[in-house]
Protein backbone atom coordinates (compact mmCIF):
# COMPACT_ATOMS: atom_id res chain seq x y z
CA UNK A 1 0.00 0.00 0.00
CA UNK A 2 1.41 3.39 -0.57
CA UNK A 3 2.03 5.59 2.00
CA UNK A 4 1.12 9.53 2.30
CA UNK A 5 4.69 10.47 1.24
CA UNK A 6 4.81 8.12 -1.56
CA UNK A 7 1.48 9.81 -2.71
CA UNK A 8 3.57 12.91 -1.92
CA UNK A 9 6.63 11.81 -3.57
CA UNK A 10 5.07 10.61 -6.76
CA UNK A 11 2.82 13.58 -7.72
CA UNK A 12 2.88 14.85 -11.33
CA UNK A 13 0.26 17.16 -10.60
CA UNK A 14 0.52 20.96 -12.79
CA UNK A 15 2.23 22.81 -9.45
CA UNK A 16 4.62 20.30 -8.34
CA UNK A 17 8.27 21.41 -7.58
CA UNK A 18 10.09 21.42 -10.95
CA UNK A 19 7.66 23.18 -13.02
CA UNK A 20 7.79 26.31 -10.24
CA UNK A 21 10.15 28.96 -10.52
CA UNK A 22 12.86 29.09 -8.14
CA UNK A 23 11.48 32.41 -7.13
CA UNK A 24 8.19 31.03 -6.26
CA UNK A 25 9.56 28.08 -3.85
CA UNK A 26 12.11 30.15 -2.54
CA UNK A 27 9.42 32.86 -1.94
CA UNK A 28 7.24 30.60 -0.01
CA UNK A 29 9.64 29.33 2.15
CA UNK A 30 10.53 32.83 3.04
CA UNK A 31 6.97 33.73 3.24
CA UNK A 32 6.52 31.33 5.48
CA UNK A 33 9.01 31.48 7.63
CA UNK A 34 8.47 35.26 8.05
CA UNK A 35 4.70 34.68 9.30
CA UNK A 36 5.83 32.10 12.35
CA UNK A 37 8.07 34.87 13.50
CA UNK A 38 5.98 37.86 13.21
CA UNK A 39 3.29 35.14 14.90
CA UNK A 40 5.79 33.68 17.51
CA UNK A 41 6.37 38.24 18.29
CA UNK A 42 2.97 38.66 18.74
CA UNK A 43 2.34 35.66 21.11
CA UNK A 44 5.46 37.43 23.00
CA UNK A 45 3.97 40.89 22.65
CA UNK A 46 0.84 39.73 24.39
CA UNK A 47 2.61 39.71 27.50
CA UNK A 48 3.50 43.23 27.41
CA UNK A 49 0.38 44.65 25.39
CA UNK A 50 -3.26 45.24 27.40
CA UNK A 51 -4.91 44.30 24.22
CA UNK A 52 -2.76 41.22 23.33
CA UNK A 53 -3.68 41.33 20.22
CA UNK A 54 -3.13 37.95 17.57
CA UNK A 55 -1.70 36.70 20.75
CA UNK A 56 -4.91 34.53 21.82
CA UNK A 57 -5.36 34.71 25.42
CA UNK A 58 -9.02 35.02 25.64
CA UNK A 59 -11.17 35.20 29.13
CA UNK A 60 -7.42 36.42 30.72
CA UNK A 61 -9.71 37.81 33.60
CA UNK A 62 -12.36 38.04 35.59
CA UNK A 63 -12.21 41.64 36.15
CA UNK A 64 -15.24 44.01 36.73
CA UNK A 65 -15.04 48.06 36.75
CA UNK A 66 -17.11 50.67 37.24
CA UNK A 67 -16.92 54.29 36.52
CA UNK A 68 -17.88 57.64 37.76
CA UNK A 69 -18.13 60.41 34.73
CA UNK A 70 -17.50 63.34 35.34
CA UNK A 71 -17.06 66.66 33.17
CA UNK A 72 -15.30 69.93 33.88
CA UNK A 73 -16.10 72.80 32.64
CA UNK A 74 -13.97 76.13 31.83
CA UNK A 75 -14.39 77.64 35.41
CA UNK A 76 -13.12 74.13 36.91
CA UNK A 77 -16.28 73.31 38.18
CA UNK A 78 -16.66 69.29 37.98
CA UNK A 79 -20.41 67.78 37.00
CA UNK A 80 -21.03 64.57 37.16
CA UNK A 81 -23.12 62.76 34.54
CA UNK A 82 -24.58 59.64 36.48
CA UNK A 83 -26.32 58.17 33.61
CA UNK A 84 -24.10 59.07 30.72
CA UNK A 85 -26.31 61.73 29.90
CA UNK A 86 -26.01 65.72 29.61
CA UNK A 87 -26.93 68.40 27.29
CA UNK A 88 -28.80 65.83 24.85
CA UNK A 89 -26.19 63.74 24.58
CA UNK A 90 -26.04 60.23 25.36
CA UNK A 91 -22.55 58.25 26.15
CA UNK A 92 -24.37 55.24 25.25
CA UNK A 93 -25.83 56.24 22.05
CA UNK A 94 -22.43 57.72 21.00
CA UNK A 95 -20.15 55.29 22.42
CA UNK A 96 -22.46 52.39 21.54
CA UNK A 97 -20.20 49.29 21.80
CA UNK A 98 -20.95 46.89 23.96
CA UNK A 99 -17.74 46.36 26.63
CA UNK A 100 -18.19 50.34 27.23
CA UNK A 101 -22.00 50.35 27.13
CA UNK A 102 -23.42 51.84 30.99
CA UNK A 103 -20.14 51.75 32.30
CA UNK A 104 -21.53 53.24 35.72
CA UNK A 105 -22.65 50.19 36.54
CA UNK A 106 -20.68 47.10 37.45
CA UNK A 107 -19.68 45.89 34.40
CA UNK A 108 -17.02 42.47 33.40
CA UNK A 109 -13.75 44.19 32.20
CA UNK A 110 -13.89 42.58 28.32
CA UNK A 111 -9.96 41.46 27.61
CA UNK A 112 -8.91 42.61 30.87
CA UNK A 113 -8.53 45.57 32.88
CA UNK A 114 -6.14 47.47 30.98
CA UNK A 115 -7.73 46.70 27.98
CA UNK A 116 -10.77 48.52 29.42
CA UNK A 117 -9.13 51.28 30.61
CA UNK A 118 -7.11 52.05 27.45
CA UNK A 119 -10.44 51.92 25.37
CA UNK A 120 -12.16 54.11 27.98
CA UNK A 121 -9.36 56.77 27.63
CA UNK A 122 -9.40 57.01 24.18
CA UNK A 123 -13.33 56.66 24.28
CA UNK A 124 -12.90 60.10 26.06
CA UNK A 125 -11.33 61.67 23.46
CA UNK A 126 -13.47 60.80 21.32
CA UNK A 127 -16.56 61.90 23.20
CA UNK A 128 -14.25 65.09 23.65
CA UNK A 129 -14.12 65.37 19.31
CA UNK A 130 -17.23 64.64 18.74
CA UNK A 131 -19.65 66.05 21.02
CA UNK A 132 -20.06 69.86 19.32
CA UNK A 133 -23.08 70.72 20.77
CA UNK A 134 -21.44 70.65 24.18
CA UNK A 135 -20.40 74.24 24.88
CA UNK A 136 -19.23 74.05 28.27
CA UNK A 137 -17.42 70.69 29.00
CA UNK A 138 -13.16 71.66 29.17
CA UNK A 139 -12.28 67.86 28.94
CA UNK A 140 -14.08 64.39 30.62
CA UNK A 141 -12.89 62.98 33.70
CA UNK A 142 -13.51 59.05 34.54
CA UNK A 143 -13.04 57.66 37.90
CA UNK A 144 -12.24 54.02 37.45
CA UNK A 145 -12.94 51.62 40.43
CA UNK A 146 -11.94 48.14 39.34
CA UNK A 147 -11.47 44.86 41.33
CA UNK A 148 -8.77 42.80 39.46
CA UNK A 149 -9.95 39.05 39.84
CA UNK A 150 -12.09 39.84 42.66
CA UNK A 151 -8.94 41.71 44.11
CA UNK A 152 -9.39 45.01 45.24
CA UNK A 153 -10.74 48.09 45.24
CA UNK A 154 -7.97 49.75 42.77
CA UNK A 155 -9.04 53.04 41.97
CA UNK A 156 -7.43 55.36 38.90
CA UNK A 157 -8.51 58.11 37.44
CA UNK A 158 -8.43 59.06 33.17
CA UNK A 159 -9.59 62.00 31.33
CA UNK A 160 -9.78 63.12 27.57
CA UNK A 161 -7.62 66.31 26.41
CA UNK A 162 -8.96 69.37 26.46
CA UNK A 163 -11.89 71.25 24.13
CA UNK A 164 -11.60 74.12 22.24
CA UNK A 165 -14.67 76.41 23.39
CA UNK A 166 -16.17 79.11 22.40
CA UNK A 167 -15.34 78.35 18.89
CA UNK A 168 -17.32 80.30 15.82
CA UNK B 1 30.98 3.31 18.11
CA UNK B 2 28.75 5.37 19.87
CA UNK B 3 31.02 8.53 17.74
CA UNK B 4 30.57 7.20 15.04
CA UNK B 5 26.91 6.03 15.43
CA UNK B 6 26.08 9.94 16.40
CA UNK B 7 27.70 11.27 13.83
CA UNK B 8 26.38 9.33 11.29
CA UNK B 9 23.08 10.17 12.95
CA UNK B 10 23.71 13.94 13.08
CA UNK B 11 24.78 13.66 9.35
CA UNK B 12 21.66 12.31 8.08
CA UNK B 13 19.51 15.31 10.29
CA UNK B 14 20.10 17.79 8.17
CA UNK B 15 18.72 15.41 5.08
CA UNK B 16 15.91 14.38 6.75
CA UNK B 17 15.16 18.20 7.25
CA UNK B 18 15.73 19.32 3.55
CA UNK B 19 13.26 16.38 2.56
CA UNK B 20 10.78 17.61 5.08
CA UNK B 21 11.34 21.00 3.78
CA UNK B 22 10.51 19.78 -0.15
CA UNK B 23 7.65 17.97 1.11
CA UNK B 24 6.07 20.68 2.77
CA UNK B 25 6.94 22.82 0.27
CA UNK B 26 7.49 21.47 -3.48
CA UNK B 27 5.41 18.63 -3.27
CA UNK B 28 2.00 18.71 -4.02
CA UNK B 29 -0.43 16.71 -2.03
CA UNK B 30 -4.40 16.61 -1.27
CA UNK B 31 -5.97 20.09 -0.34
CA UNK B 32 -9.15 18.50 0.68
CA UNK B 33 -8.74 19.76 3.94
CA UNK B 34 -8.85 23.52 2.93
CA UNK B 35 -11.75 22.34 0.53
CA UNK B 36 -13.64 21.29 3.87
CA UNK B 37 -12.27 24.61 5.74
CA UNK B 38 -13.44 26.48 2.92
CA UNK B 39 -16.95 25.02 2.98
CA UNK B 40 -16.99 25.65 6.77
CA UNK B 41 -15.65 29.39 6.94
CA UNK B 42 -18.08 30.47 3.84
CA UNK B 43 -21.10 30.87 6.23
CA UNK B 44 -19.33 32.21 9.13
CA UNK B 45 -18.04 35.03 7.45
CA UNK B 46 -21.92 35.85 6.47
CA UNK B 47 -22.41 34.71 10.65
CA UNK B 48 -19.60 37.48 11.34
CA UNK B 49 -20.86 39.98 8.84
CA UNK B 50 -23.79 39.75 10.31
CA UNK B 51 -24.12 42.35 13.23
CA UNK B 52 -22.47 44.70 11.06
CA UNK B 53 -24.98 44.20 8.17
CA UNK B 54 -27.69 44.50 10.48
CA UNK B 55 -26.71 48.01 12.11
CA UNK B 56 -25.96 49.28 8.13
CA UNK B 57 -29.62 48.76 7.72
CA UNK B 58 -30.60 50.24 10.26
CA UNK B 59 -28.61 53.32 8.96
CA UNK B 60 -25.47 52.72 11.21
CA UNK B 61 -21.55 52.23 10.66
CA UNK B 62 -18.89 52.72 12.37
CA UNK B 63 -18.56 56.11 11.39
CA UNK B 64 -21.73 56.62 13.81
CA UNK B 65 -19.87 54.96 17.30
CA UNK B 66 -16.77 55.23 18.89
CA UNK B 67 -13.87 53.54 17.03
CA UNK B 68 -10.11 53.42 17.75
CA UNK B 69 -8.08 53.25 14.60
CA UNK B 70 -5.19 51.21 14.52
CA UNK B 71 -3.09 53.60 12.18
CA UNK B 72 -4.15 57.11 11.44
CA UNK B 73 -3.00 56.04 7.57
CA UNK B 74 -5.26 53.29 7.37
CA UNK B 75 -8.13 54.15 4.39
CA UNK B 76 -11.74 54.87 5.88
CA UNK B 77 -14.48 53.75 3.45
CA UNK B 78 -17.38 56.49 3.12
CA UNK B 79 -20.54 54.99 4.41
CA UNK B 80 -21.83 53.38 1.05
CA UNK B 81 -18.61 52.05 -0.05
CA UNK B 82 -18.22 50.46 3.66
CA UNK B 83 -21.56 48.67 3.21
CA UNK B 84 -21.11 47.57 -0.41
CA UNK B 85 -17.90 45.79 0.36
CA UNK B 86 -19.66 43.87 3.45
CA UNK B 87 -22.30 43.10 1.17
CA UNK B 88 -19.78 41.73 -1.48
CA UNK B 89 -18.18 39.75 1.30
CA UNK B 90 -21.57 37.83 2.01
CA UNK B 91 -21.54 36.93 -2.03
CA UNK B 92 -17.47 35.73 -1.46
CA UNK B 93 -18.83 33.26 1.37
CA UNK B 94 -21.57 32.21 -0.31
CA UNK B 95 -19.49 31.50 -3.57
CA UNK B 96 -17.11 29.86 -1.11
CA UNK B 97 -19.12 27.78 0.41
CA UNK B 98 -20.38 26.50 -3.07
CA UNK B 99 -16.70 26.46 -4.39
CA UNK B 100 -17.67 28.86 -7.15
CA UNK B 101 -14.40 30.61 -8.01
CA UNK B 102 -13.02 29.19 -5.35
CA UNK B 103 -9.77 30.71 -4.66
CA UNK B 104 -10.72 34.61 -5.58
CA UNK B 105 -13.72 34.20 -3.47
CA UNK B 106 -11.89 33.12 -0.49
CA UNK B 107 -9.44 35.94 -1.60
CA UNK B 108 -12.39 38.37 -1.39
CA UNK B 109 -14.08 37.28 1.80
CA UNK B 110 -10.52 37.52 3.84
CA UNK B 111 -9.99 41.21 2.14
CA UNK B 112 -13.37 42.42 3.70
CA UNK B 113 -12.84 40.59 6.83
CA UNK B 114 -9.81 41.92 6.98
CA UNK B 115 -10.22 45.39 6.18
CA UNK B 116 -13.36 45.73 8.67
CA UNK B 117 -11.01 43.96 11.18
CA UNK B 118 -8.72 46.60 10.86
CA UNK B 119 -10.99 50.35 10.48
CA UNK B 120 -10.96 50.12 14.18
CA UNK B 121 -9.53 48.20 17.57
CA UNK B 122 -13.15 48.31 18.64
CA UNK B 123 -13.36 45.56 15.81
CA UNK B 124 -11.23 43.02 17.84
CA UNK B 125 -11.99 39.76 18.81
CA UNK B 126 -9.87 36.84 19.36
CA UNK B 127 -12.22 34.48 16.92
CA UNK B 128 -12.16 37.25 14.08
CA UNK B 129 -8.23 37.27 14.38
CA UNK B 130 -8.14 33.84 13.81
CA UNK B 131 -11.12 33.98 11.51
CA UNK B 132 -8.51 36.45 9.26
CA UNK B 133 -5.80 33.75 9.49
CA UNK B 134 -7.70 30.69 8.28
CA UNK B 135 -9.41 32.86 5.29
CA UNK B 136 -5.87 34.02 4.26
CA UNK B 137 -4.04 30.17 4.38
CA UNK B 138 -7.21 28.42 2.97
CA UNK B 139 -7.12 31.45 -0.21
CA UNK B 140 -3.12 30.71 -0.61
CA UNK B 141 -4.27 27.47 -1.03
CA UNK B 142 -5.46 25.85 -4.61
CA UNK B 143 -8.66 24.98 -2.48
CA UNK B 144 -11.12 24.39 -5.27
CA UNK B 145 -9.33 21.30 -6.59
CA UNK B 146 -12.03 19.46 -4.31
CA UNK B 147 -15.70 19.65 -3.13
CA UNK B 148 -16.75 22.67 -5.07
CA UNK B 149 -18.60 23.66 -8.12
CA UNK B 150 -15.20 24.57 -10.02
CA UNK B 151 -14.07 20.91 -9.95
CA UNK B 152 -16.98 19.74 -11.11
CA UNK B 153 -17.01 22.24 -13.83
CA UNK B 154 -13.76 21.54 -14.87
CA UNK B 155 -12.89 18.54 -13.09
CA UNK B 156 -8.76 18.31 -12.43
CA UNK B 157 -6.55 15.40 -12.46
CA UNK B 158 -6.56 15.18 -8.89
CA UNK B 159 -7.28 16.86 -5.66
CA UNK B 160 -3.23 17.78 -5.22
CA UNK B 161 -2.06 20.92 -4.92
CA UNK B 162 0.85 22.35 -2.91
CA UNK B 163 -0.11 22.66 0.43
CA UNK B 164 2.99 24.60 2.61
CA UNK B 165 -0.80 26.91 3.41
CA UNK B 166 -2.08 24.31 5.30
CA UNK B 167 1.44 23.25 7.17
CA UNK B 168 1.43 26.88 8.04
CA UNK B 169 -2.66 26.89 9.31
CA UNK B 170 -1.55 24.07 11.53
CA UNK B 171 1.37 25.91 12.99
CA UNK B 172 -1.41 28.81 13.59
CA UNK B 173 -4.33 26.34 14.90
CA UNK B 174 -1.68 25.35 17.35
CA UNK B 175 -0.28 28.72 18.45
CA UNK B 176 -3.95 29.47 19.09
CA UNK B 177 -3.94 26.65 21.50
CA UNK B 178 -0.51 26.79 22.88
CA UNK B 179 -0.59 30.95 23.63
CA UNK B 180 -4.15 30.53 25.17
CA UNK B 181 -3.23 27.73 27.28
CA UNK B 182 0.30 28.99 28.22
CA UNK B 183 -0.42 32.33 28.89
CA UNK B 184 -3.27 30.67 31.79
CA UNK B 185 -0.64 27.94 33.25
CA UNK B 186 1.62 31.19 34.05
CA UNK B 187 -0.88 32.76 35.75
CA UNK B 188 -1.49 31.84 39.23
CA UNK B 189 -5.02 33.28 39.27
CA UNK B 190 -6.43 31.43 36.02
CA UNK B 191 -4.36 28.10 36.81
CA UNK B 192 -5.72 28.39 41.10
CA UNK B 193 -9.21 28.47 39.91
CA UNK B 194 -9.59 32.04 40.66
CA UNK B 195 -10.52 33.76 37.32
CA UNK B 196 -13.33 30.79 36.63
CA UNK B 197 -15.05 30.56 40.54
CA UNK B 198 -15.30 34.06 40.14
CA UNK B 199 -16.73 34.10 36.80
CA UNK B 200 -18.97 31.42 38.13
CA UNK B 201 -20.56 33.31 41.11
CA UNK B 202 -20.82 36.60 38.94
CA UNK B 203 -23.10 34.20 36.31
CA UNK B 204 -24.91 31.93 38.46
CA UNK B 205 -28.24 33.88 37.83
CA UNK B 206 -27.60 33.21 34.13
CA UNK B 207 -27.67 29.78 34.65
CA UNK B 208 -30.73 29.60 36.94
CA UNK B 209 -32.27 31.17 34.49
CA UNK B 210 -31.45 28.69 31.78
CA UNK B 211 -32.29 26.10 33.85
CA UNK B 212 -34.73 26.65 36.39
CA UNK B 213 -34.45 26.47 40.01
CA UNK B 214 -34.88 22.81 40.88
CA UNK B 215 -31.72 21.83 38.12
CA UNK B 216 -29.78 24.37 38.91
CA UNK B 217 -29.55 24.26 42.63
CA UNK B 218 -27.17 21.19 42.60
CA UNK B 219 -25.36 22.71 39.25
CA UNK B 220 -24.18 25.82 40.91
CA UNK B 221 -23.85 23.70 44.49
CA UNK B 222 -20.88 21.99 42.29
CA UNK B 223 -20.12 24.63 39.90
CA UNK B 224 -19.38 27.99 42.39
CA UNK B 225 -17.66 25.50 44.84
CA UNK B 226 -13.76 26.77 45.10
CA UNK B 227 -12.41 23.12 45.39
CA UNK B 228 -14.22 22.48 42.09
CA UNK B 229 -12.20 25.10 40.12
CA UNK B 230 -8.84 24.03 41.70
CA UNK B 231 -9.87 20.95 39.16
CA UNK B 232 -11.20 22.65 36.36
CA UNK B 233 -8.64 25.51 36.35
CA UNK B 234 -5.53 23.15 35.70
CA UNK B 235 -7.93 20.52 33.62
CA UNK B 236 -8.97 23.10 31.20
CA UNK B 237 -4.94 24.61 30.82
CA UNK B 238 -4.06 21.03 30.31
CA UNK B 239 -6.52 20.46 27.77
CA UNK B 240 -5.36 23.46 25.78
CA UNK B 241 -1.77 22.24 25.67
CA UNK B 242 -2.27 18.30 24.73
CA UNK B 243 -5.00 19.77 22.11
CA UNK B 244 -1.96 22.08 20.77
CA UNK B 245 0.81 19.10 20.84
CA UNK B 246 -1.18 16.55 20.39
CA UNK B 247 -2.39 17.32 17.13
CA UNK B 248 1.22 16.70 15.94
CA UNK B 249 1.44 13.38 16.72
CA UNK B 250 -0.09 10.89 14.57
CA UNK B 251 -0.07 8.57 17.75
CA UNK B 252 -2.31 11.57 19.95
CA UNK B 253 -3.83 13.11 16.78
CA UNK B 254 -6.98 11.11 17.01
CA UNK B 255 -7.76 12.11 20.66
CA UNK B 256 -6.87 15.36 19.94
CA UNK B 257 -8.98 15.75 18.00
CA UNK B 258 -11.98 14.36 19.81
CA UNK B 259 -11.16 16.39 22.94
CA UNK B 260 -11.05 19.54 20.90
CA UNK B 261 -14.31 18.97 19.62
CA UNK B 262 -15.48 18.33 23.23
CA UNK B 263 -13.56 21.43 24.72
CA UNK B 264 -15.44 23.59 21.81
CA UNK B 265 -18.88 22.40 22.60
CA UNK B 266 -18.29 22.80 25.88
CA UNK B 267 -16.83 26.67 25.52
CA UNK B 268 -20.05 27.16 23.26
CA UNK B 269 -22.06 25.98 26.06
CA UNK B 270 -20.70 28.14 28.93
CA UNK B 271 -19.36 31.33 27.10
CA UNK B 272 -20.66 32.10 23.71
CA UNK B 273 -17.81 33.21 21.29
CA UNK B 274 -18.89 34.15 17.99
CA UNK B 275 -17.90 32.38 14.72
CA UNK B 276 -14.61 30.96 17.16
CA UNK B 277 -15.96 27.00 18.28
CA UNK B 278 -17.31 26.14 14.52
CA UNK B 279 -14.15 27.78 12.89
CA UNK B 280 -11.92 25.57 15.46
CA UNK B 281 -13.34 22.60 14.73
CA UNK B 282 -13.46 22.83 11.03
CA UNK B 283 -9.71 23.58 10.88
CA UNK B 284 -9.56 20.58 12.70
CA UNK B 285 -9.88 19.20 8.71
CA UNK B 286 -6.43 20.60 7.94
CA UNK B 287 -4.68 17.78 10.16
CA UNK B 288 -6.00 15.05 8.00
CA UNK B 289 -2.90 12.97 6.22
CA UNK B 290 -3.04 15.10 2.80
CA UNK B 291 -3.19 11.62 1.00
CA UNK B 292 -6.45 10.67 -0.58
CA UNK B 293 -7.76 6.89 -1.12
CA UNK B 294 -5.01 5.47 0.14
CA UNK B 295 -6.73 2.62 2.03
CA UNK B 296 -8.76 0.47 0.06
CA UNK B 297 -12.48 -0.70 1.13
CA UNK B 298 -14.80 -3.49 0.33
CA UNK B 299 -18.33 -2.60 1.67
CA UNK B 300 -22.11 -3.42 1.23
CA UNK B 301 -22.90 -0.25 2.19
CA UNK B 302 -23.58 2.87 -0.17
CA UNK B 303 -23.03 5.04 2.95
CA UNK B 304 -19.98 5.04 3.16
CA UNK B 305 -18.89 7.16 0.05
CA UNK B 306 -21.22 9.72 0.84
CA UNK B 307 -19.72 10.37 4.53
CA UNK B 308 -16.25 9.78 3.19
CA UNK B 309 -15.89 13.60 2.90
CA UNK B 310 -12.02 13.62 3.28
CA UNK B 311 -11.79 10.39 0.64
CA UNK B 312 -9.95 8.29 3.04
CA UNK B 313 -11.17 5.61 1.01
CA UNK B 314 -11.00 3.96 -2.24
CA UNK B 315 -14.27 2.10 -2.14
CA UNK B 316 -15.92 -0.62 -3.83
CA UNK B 317 -19.74 -1.05 -3.14
CA UNK B 318 -20.01 -4.99 -3.70
CA UNK B 319 -23.97 -5.61 -2.89
CA UNK B 320 -24.04 -8.49 -0.55
CA UNK B 321 -20.16 -8.57 0.42
CA UNK B 322 -18.18 -8.60 3.49
CA UNK B 323 -16.52 -5.42 5.40
CA UNK B 324 -12.49 -5.75 4.26
CA UNK B 325 -10.38 -2.83 4.27
CA UNK B 326 -6.73 -3.03 3.78
CA UNK B 327 -4.88 -0.13 5.45
CA UNK B 328 -2.06 2.49 4.37
CA UNK B 329 0.74 -0.07 5.77
CA UNK B 330 -0.99 -2.99 4.48
CA UNK B 331 -2.71 -4.06 7.18
CA UNK B 332 -5.95 -6.07 6.69
CA UNK B 333 -9.14 -5.99 8.56
CA UNK B 334 -12.15 -7.52 8.46
CA UNK B 335 -15.63 -7.84 9.08
CA UNK B 336 -16.71 -5.68 12.45
CA UNK B 337 -13.21 -4.66 12.60
CA UNK B 338 -13.21 -3.15 9.30
CA UNK B 339 -16.03 -1.65 10.04
CA UNK B 340 -15.15 0.45 13.54
CA UNK B 341 -12.08 1.42 11.74
CA UNK B 342 -13.97 2.72 8.86
CA UNK B 343 -16.41 5.04 11.51
CA UNK B 344 -13.04 6.61 13.04
CA UNK B 345 -12.24 7.87 9.66
CA UNK B 346 -15.36 9.68 8.83
CA UNK B 347 -15.76 13.09 10.03
CA UNK B 348 -19.28 12.24 10.87
CA UNK B 349 -19.27 9.02 13.16
CA UNK B 350 -15.32 9.42 14.35
CA UNK B 351 -16.69 11.11 17.42
CA UNK B 352 -18.77 8.49 18.41
CA UNK B 353 -16.57 5.01 17.61
CA UNK B 354 -14.09 3.07 19.76
CA UNK B 355 -11.31 5.56 18.04
CA UNK B 356 -8.56 4.54 21.13
CA UNK B 357 -8.51 0.86 20.04
CA UNK B 358 -7.41 2.07 16.25
CA UNK B 359 -4.85 5.06 16.49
Amino acid sequence: MATAADAVAESTGPQAGPNRPLWRLRGARWFAAAVVVAQLALVANGYRDAHNYFAFQPFNESSTYAVELARVLDDGQRVAVPNGRWEGYDWNELIDWGPLRSPWRQRHAFSGVDAVVDFLDHALDWMADNTPGDTETRYWEATVTYYRNARGPHVTVIRSHDRELGGP
Amino acid sequence: MTATTSSVAAAHRPDRFHRWLSDVFDQPASVRGAAVLRIVLGPCVIWHLRPFLADALDGITYHDRFQQPWWAWYPNAPEGLYVALLWIGVAAAVLMTVGWWSRIATWVAFAVVAYNLFLSQTHFHHNRAFLVILLAGVALCDNGRALSLDALRRPPPDDRALVWPIWLLRFEAAVVYFASGFSKLIDPDWVGGRVLHDRSVRYQNEVRDALGDTLADPVLEVVTARAFHWVLSPAAVATELFIAFGLWFRRTRLVAVWVAVAFHVGIEVTSHVQVFSVIAIGALALWAVPSTRDRTLVTPSRWVRWLDWMARFDITVTPGASWCMVDRDGTVLEGREARQFVRTRLPATFLFSRFWRYR
